[in-house]
């Protein structure tokens, strides 16, 4: 799959649009996008810090990508998640990295991490199980 | 606490949470239906912004856990009086039922627990449409701080029992 690819099917996704973000690396079990800082992704009104469940959503996203079955398939059904807030998630570009944990005929369990200037001090860690029939 | 002055303090707490909403949750265009001690109930109206596809048929699920989050927030800033700030430690999601309705979306949200430094949460989420089916359900945690000049006095509107 192509990254322009890619990202004209991200950007066909209302929801996606809203978010903001662009695929940077792509492959089979593995993708990283990011994500500008926007008004509309405040969640604490006086930090100004990103709304959790914008870095929620966005890491969904991120992960049902890896599970894609090609670009002309449905979006995987997710069946849940959980995510481990672990810094404040100050003002700034966010990168996730999902990575294909399982991929089986009908689920997928698929990891994530969010991080704001350094992978190795991540603001969230993410999980998250789809449905893929 | 007495019911008249606890019935105010809620009362200060939606109308600001109401009035000064910003971001996500000015985006969502939340209205607040309930909200006591037991928990609250809140509206969020269809966006065709925050779905899947063009044609708007179906909410993304990152919406719904956006808007439990959002709603955790305020259960808590109502059942804890002296909560100064806090942290979302960890959230869990099921999604029961796709989420393939125009109608408004209700959320409701309860902090069932709360400790020196930890809030329990529990929510659940469903159209407002009748049969009342869930579409989602979820838990949180949080990490407080007590104590004065929590966030709600930041925004202005201290107050007493704010």
């Amino acid at each position: 799959m192509k990254l322009s690819d890619i990202q004209a099917r991200c950007d066909r996704v209302p929801f996606f649009r809203h978010l903001g973000f662009s695929v940077t690396e792509a492959n089979d079990t593995h993708f990283v996008a990011r994500m500008p800082f926007e008004q509309r992704h405040i969640g604490n009104p006086v930090l100004d810090t990103y709304h959790g469940g914008i870095i929620a959503s966005f890491m969904e996203a991120i992960a049902s990508l890896t599970v894609l079955g090609d670009l002309a398939s449905l979006p995987p059904k997710p069946i849940n998640l959980t995510v481990d807030y672990l810094r404040p998630g100050l003002p700034g570009t966010l990168n996730t990295r999902a990575m294909v944990t399982r991929k089986g005929r009908r689920m997928s369990s698929v990891e994530t991490v969010a991080w704001l200037e350094d992978e190795a001090k991540p603001v969230a860690k993410g999980l998250f199980h789809f449905l893929l029939v | 606490m007495s019911d008249t002055k606890d019935a105010e303090r809620f009362a200060m707490i939606a109308s600001v949470w109401n009035s000064r909403a910003k971001g996500l949750i000015a985006e969502m265009n939340l209205k607040i239906e309930r909200a006591n001690r037991q928990g609250v109930e809140i509206r969020m109206p269809f966006n065709p912004d925050f779905c899947l596809d063009e044609e708007g048929t179906m909410l993304h699920g990152g919406v719904l856990t956006a808007l439990l989050d959002s709603a955790f927030g305020l259960a808590n800033f109502l059942a804890i009086e002296d909560v100064q700030t806090m942290a979302t430690l960890d959230l869990r999601v099921d999604y029961l039922r796709p989420a393939s309705s125009r109608a408004d979306v209700i959320v409701f949200a309860e902090c069932y627990r709360q400790t020196r430094h930890i809030a329990f949460g529990s929510g659940k989420i469903w159209f407002d449409t009748g049969d009342c089916e869930e579409v989602a359900r979820g838990s949180a945690t949080f990490a407080l701080t007590r104590g004065k000049g929590g966030l709600l006095d930041k925004m202005n509107i201290g107050g007493p029992g704010g």
